[in-house]
């Protein structure tokens, strides 16, 4: 394992922003880790790469206890490298960006060009590197701050949201880097993200945050919802307003009104409209996207609010839904679970 | 108004002439405000980065302080310099009082505030990202510092620049630790003061234009680095 985290708690004054039990992370894989803003995903890679200390809790670095004094890290900060989801770059030009953590590293001039030179290679910013970087664009930004990780070689690349400030193009190329470098350089990935088609397309493994804790799922579907009975005296809960979906007595755990919703993906099923009558749980929406995804086919569906379901190939290439198409989907009370 | 023309006529040619006396003042005045300049930037760039860089207990108290400081009139710091260097001073014997290192010393108290307070302000001003790049680089504490020393180049020479034009302008202090002795400790702004006590206005007149010249210069200086730090 590169990280073995166990009850991990960070708390920003008397706000807790993560409470992790317990978290295992391989080594030389790559790992999406998933959340809505505000989930914690920024505060756990920032303690993954040695940068802010937790307030309780143990981290294990290649099965080293680490000691967040300042004296201590240093050492450890040469392997786990961050890249953040607004790079900055040093205002001098993209090659004495990235010669900065080489000559720290007291590599000989010769090395330090063959791996500027190499790594600007990597992200395909060779031509840019006497350009001043302070007047690069995002994408190219992102590329070089990549690149100034890179060329350290380290063990672990943590990349905050790499691709959700630039464009079409960038994001495909940063994905190819990421890929290429854990598979070529062996390098552990950890990246954080919202896209979880990226994720997945990605990603070895994907870990998914909600209000800082982990949540054991592979697949956000996860809402804000209220608690309520309908007119006949049965549970049901209530997903911003739009979305009513009956839930069984035993699901109630306690008397709170106002909980989290997971919605399994993998237990919702899907008809056309015309197919059979409408039952309880049964919700019109339309395709708004459609995507293979590890086997299956991934469908986001806008019912109110966007629900994402995974069906079988089979099931799809049977029915062959289409985007824009309106189609009925069925939660039964087992896909709901109350956090 | 014959007398501002023909006195600005006057001094103009005064200054075109490259008047002897005017320039042995005007040296004077350009060697005492260098000097306590380098020795302000020496003391408060260390100082406001010091301060700005960590964390401590009465961080903001402190900063307080500082920026008080900066309204210190000169008249103030000469008397509180004049009671340590008179001969009844602790700093008596060394002889300081009415020489340049004198008004050295006093230009160089009345600057460190306005040093150290415009760095804390550079530093401040620099994007945290600076600082936990280059720790994710692997920089120790030193080379992290120097990173953000170098990206609030711009300010602290901004900074510099202002203080140096604070002191290039002061009278208290030159007047009351240097004592206008003519060819020694005779700088622009006492020399100014005493032609217009005497009622000749060309050498003041012409003093004034030299003045407002080098502030004019250090003004376009100060923005030029200003302009450098907002186009970071």
């Amino acid at each position: 394992m590169i990280y073995t985290v166990s009850d991990l708690i960070k708390k920003y004054g008397p706000r807790t922003v993560l409470d992790i039990p317990y978290l295992e992370v391989e080594k030389e894989q790559i790992y999406a880790l998933l959340g809505a803003n505000g989930a914690g995903k920024t505060t756990l890679l920032n303690i993954l790469g040695l940068l802010e200390a937790p307030t309780a809790g143990r981290i294990h670095y290649c099965s080293r206890p680490v000691n967040y004094a300042e004296s201590a890290l240093q050492s450890l900060r040469k392997e786990v490298v961050l890249v953040d989801q607004h790079p900055i770059l040093f205002t001098t030009t993209v090659f004495k960006n990235l010669e900065f953590g080489l000559k720290i590293r007291k590599i000989n001039k010769k090395e330090r060009y063959r791996i500027i030179d190499e790594s600007l290679d990597l992200v395909g910013m060779r031509e840019f590197s006497s350009a001043p970087a302070q007047y690069l664009s995002g994408g190219e930004t992102q590329r070089v701050a990549i690149a100034r990780a890179l060329a350290l070689s380290p063990k672990v690349f943590l990349c905050d949201e790499p691709t959700s400030s630039v464009d079409v193009e960038n994001q495909n190329i940063i994905i190819t880097i990421l890929r290429r470098i854990n598979e070529a350089k062996k390098i552990s990935v950890l990246f954080t993200t919202h896209d979880r088609s990226q994720a997945a397309r990605l990603a070895h493994h994907t870990i998914v945050l909600n209000q800082g804790r982990l949540v054991p799922t592979l697949y956000e579907n996860i809402f804000r919802g209220v608690l309520q009975t309908d007119p006949s005296g049965q549970p049901q809960c209530v997903i911003q307003d739009k979305m009513h979906l009956s839930i069984g007595e035993d699901q109630v755990i306690d008397k709170r009104k106002a909980v989290s919703v997971f919605i399994d993906p993998e237990k919702i099923a899907v008809r056309k409209p015309s197919e059979d009558p409408a039952v309880a749980n049964e919700l019109q929406g339309r395709v708004v996207q459609i995507i293979e995804e590890n086997g299956k086919v991934r469908m986001v569906v806008d019912a109110g609010v966007w629900v994402a379901l995974l069906i079988s190939k089979k099931r799809y290439q049977k029915i062959v839904f289409m985007v824009g198409e309106t189609i009925v989907l069925s939660i039964p009370p087992e896909a709901i679970h109350l956090m | 108004m014959n007398l501002l023309i023909d006195s600005f006529i006057s001094a103009i040619r005064l200054v075109v002439s490259m008047d002897a006396e005017l320039d042995a003042i005007v040296g004077v005045s350009l060697k005492v405000s260098c000097t306590s300049t380098v020795l302000a930037g020496l003391i408060g760039v260390p100082l406001g980065f010091t301060i700005a860089f960590s964390e401590f207990v009465g961080k903001r108290m402190t900063i307080t302080v500082l920026n008080t400081l900066l309204a210190l009139p000169t008249v103030v710091i000469g008397l509180f310099v004049y009671a340590f260097i008179s001969r009844r001073g602790i700093f008596g014997p060394f002889d300081l009082l009415y020489t340049q290192r004198a008004i050295i010393i006093g230009q160089a108290i009345l600057i460190i505030p306005v040093v150290a307070a415009f760095t804390i302000a550079a530093i401040s001003r620099i994007d945290e990202r600076y600082r936990k790049t280059a720790m994710t680089l692997g920089a120790n504490r030193l080379q992290t510092a120097w990173i953000v020393f170098r990206e609030a180049r711009f300010g602290i020479v901004a900074a510099i620049v202002a203080a140096f034009g604070r002191v290039i302008s002061e009278i208290g202090i030159s007047m009351m630790l240097g004592g206008n002795i003519k060819g020694f400790t005779r700088t622009m702004t006492t020399a100014m003061a005493l032609e217009y006590d005497k009622g000749s206005f060309i050498l003041a007149v012409a003093l004034g234009i030299v003045l407002l010249g080098l502030s004019f210069g250090m003004n376009l200086l100060f923005h030029f680095f200003q302009g450098r730090v907002h186009s970071q």
